[in-house]
C-alpha cells in the first residue's frame, strides 16, 4: 500500500490544534512547537557565521549532529506513538514504507516537500527537496550560497536510515551519515540527500 | 479581545505550514533542544546572545503581522492577551503578563516547551536557561508598544530549568 501523505498531513494539522493546560503540544510521541522558520535559519546560520570561517566545518557537523540526534529521537518517538500507530501504520508493508512515512511526517512538520527518489534497502537513501526552508531561508537572506545549506534536512536524512536499517534503538545512532550534492541555495534546481553507511567508527566499535 | 481566529491562522499554503501569513515549522524539544545546548556549548554568552536575537526579530515579526491583521484589537490588555493565547497555541507554554507598562515589567511562566524539553533531556541546570522565551517576549512586546527591535532587554530572575517555582521574566526598556 503506498503511504497517503494527505492523511497525514491532517492528522499533524488537526493534532497540532490540541494543546494540554500547560501549554504543550504532545503529539506523536513528542513535544511540538509551532514556529518562524525565519527563526530557525537565522539561527543556524548566524552561529556558522559566528563560528568564523576557520570553523565553518566543526559549525555544519554541529547542526548537522543537532537534527540527526533529534530526528532519531524524534522519529522514534513518533514510530512509537498512537498517532502514527492509527494514521501511519496500517500504510506501512516494509521498511522502505517506513522510510516513506517518516518523509511524509516531515512533509507535514512544514520542513519542506520531501520526496523519496531511491532506497536500496540497509545502503541507501536519497531525498528530493524543491522546497526546504533552510535553502529558502539561505537565499532570501544571503543570495546564492557557494556550499549546501540544508543541514537539518541533511542529518533527518540519516536519522531515517538509522532508525529502519541501523538496528535496534538507541544502538543504531550514527550506523548511516548524508551528504547534500545538490542544493537550492548555491543555485541547484533541487536539494538532494543521500544517507548510506558511515565511515565515522561508532562508539561500540 | 476580538478572538483569534485560530483554525484560520494556521493553515498550509502547499507544503508549507503557515501561520498569520508566515512560514513556520514544526520541530519538537528534542530538536530545540539541541540547537540550544549547541550555541550555549560552543559559543557560550555569544550563543545566547543570539538565541534571544533570533527568537525576538522572529516574535517581532510575527506580531506586527498578527497586529495589522487585526486592527480591532487596539488596547494593551487585549494586545497581551493575544499574545498570551499565541504563545500557547503554539505549544511554547504559558505566560502571565503580570504588569506591564511601556518602561518594563513582570511577566511569570508556570510552564514553558524549552523547560519541559530541557529537563526530559538534560535535567537540572545551574543557570536560567529560558533564552527562547526572552527573545519571543521582548519581539512581542516591541511590536506591541511599536518600538524599533532591540528597545527591550529581558532578563529571567527565576527560572524552572533550575528547579525554581516558576520561571520570571524582569523586562526593561534599554
Amino acid at each position: 500500500m503506498a503511504i497517503d501523505g494527505s492523511k497525514i498531513i491532517h492528522a499533524v494539522m488537526e493534532g497540532s490544534r490540541i494543546r494540554e493546560s500547560k501549554g504543550i503540544i504532545p503529539l506523536f510521541g513528542v513535544y511540538l512547537s509551532l514556529f518562524s522558520t525565519q527563526y530557525y535559519n537565522q539561527l543556524s546560520f548566524d552561529f556558522e557565521k559566528r563560528m568564523g570561517p576557520r570553523r565553518q566545518e566543526e559549525a555544519k557537523k554541529l547542526l548537522i549532529g543537532a537534527a540527526h540526534e533529534c530526528g532519531y529521537a524524534t522519529f522514534e518517538g513518533i514510530r512509537n506513538s498512537t498517532e502514527w500507530e492509527h494514521v501511519v501504520a496500517p500504510m506501512i508493508e516494509s521498511k522502505e514504507d517506513e522510510i516513506r512515512g517518516f518523509a511524509a511526517v516531515a512533509v507535514a512538520f512544514g520542513w519542506g516537500d520531501l520526496e523519496v527518489a531511491e532506497i536500496i534497502p540497509g545502503e541507501k537513501l536519497r531525498i528530493r527537496v524543491g522546497g526546504s526552508y533552510e535553502a529558502r531561508g539561505f537565499l532570501d537572506r544571503y543570495g546564492r550560497a557557494k556550499s549546501e545549506k540544508c543541514y537539518m534536512l541533511r542529518g533527518v536524512a540519516a536519522a531515517f536510515m538509522d532508525l529502519s536499517y541501523g538496528g535496534d534503538y538507541p544502538d543504531g545512532y550514527s550506523t548511516f551519515a548524508a551528504e547534500e550534492p545538490m542544493c537550492r541555495a548555491k543555485g541547484d534546481p533541487f536539494c538532494e540527500f543521500v544517507a548510506a553507511k558511515s565511515h565515522r567508527p561508532r562508539q561500540d566499535d | 479581545m476580538n478572538e483569534l481566529k485560530w483554525t484560520d491562522e494556521l493553515g498550509r499554503k502547499g507544503h508549507q505550514v503557515m501561520l498569520v501569513g508566515e512560514s513556520i515549522a514544526m520541530h519538537c524539544h528534542h530538536y530545540n533542544i539541541n540547537l540550544q545546548k549547541t550555541l550555549e556549548d560552543n559559543l557560550g554568552a555569544e550563543g545566547v546572545r543570539l538565541l534571544v536575537k533570533a527568537a525576538e526579530v522572529a516574535s517581532y515579526s510575527g506580531f506586527r503581522s498578527l497586529l495589522k491583521q487585526y486592527p480591532r484589537v487596539t488596547t494593551l490588555k487585549s494586545k497581551l492577551e493575544m499574545a498570551s493565547v499565541m504563545f500557547q497555541n503554539c505549544g511554547l507554554g504559558i505566560l502571565h503578563f503580570q504588569s506591564i507598562r511601556a518602561g518594563g515589567g513582570l511577566i511569570v511562566s508556570p510552564s514553558n516547551h524549552h523547560v519541559t524539553g530541557w529537563l526530559a533531556k538534560h535535567g537540572r541546570r545551574k543557570t536560567a536557561g529560558c533564552h527562547f522565551v526572552r527573545g519571543w517576549i521582548a519581539g512581542a512586546l516591541e511590536a506591541i508598544y511599536r518600538q524599533p527591535l532591540g528597545h527591550y532587554t529581558v532578563e529571567e530572575t527565576g527560572c524552572k530549568m533550575k528547579r525554581d517555582p516558576e520561571c520570571i521574566f524582569q523586562v526593561k526598556a534599554r
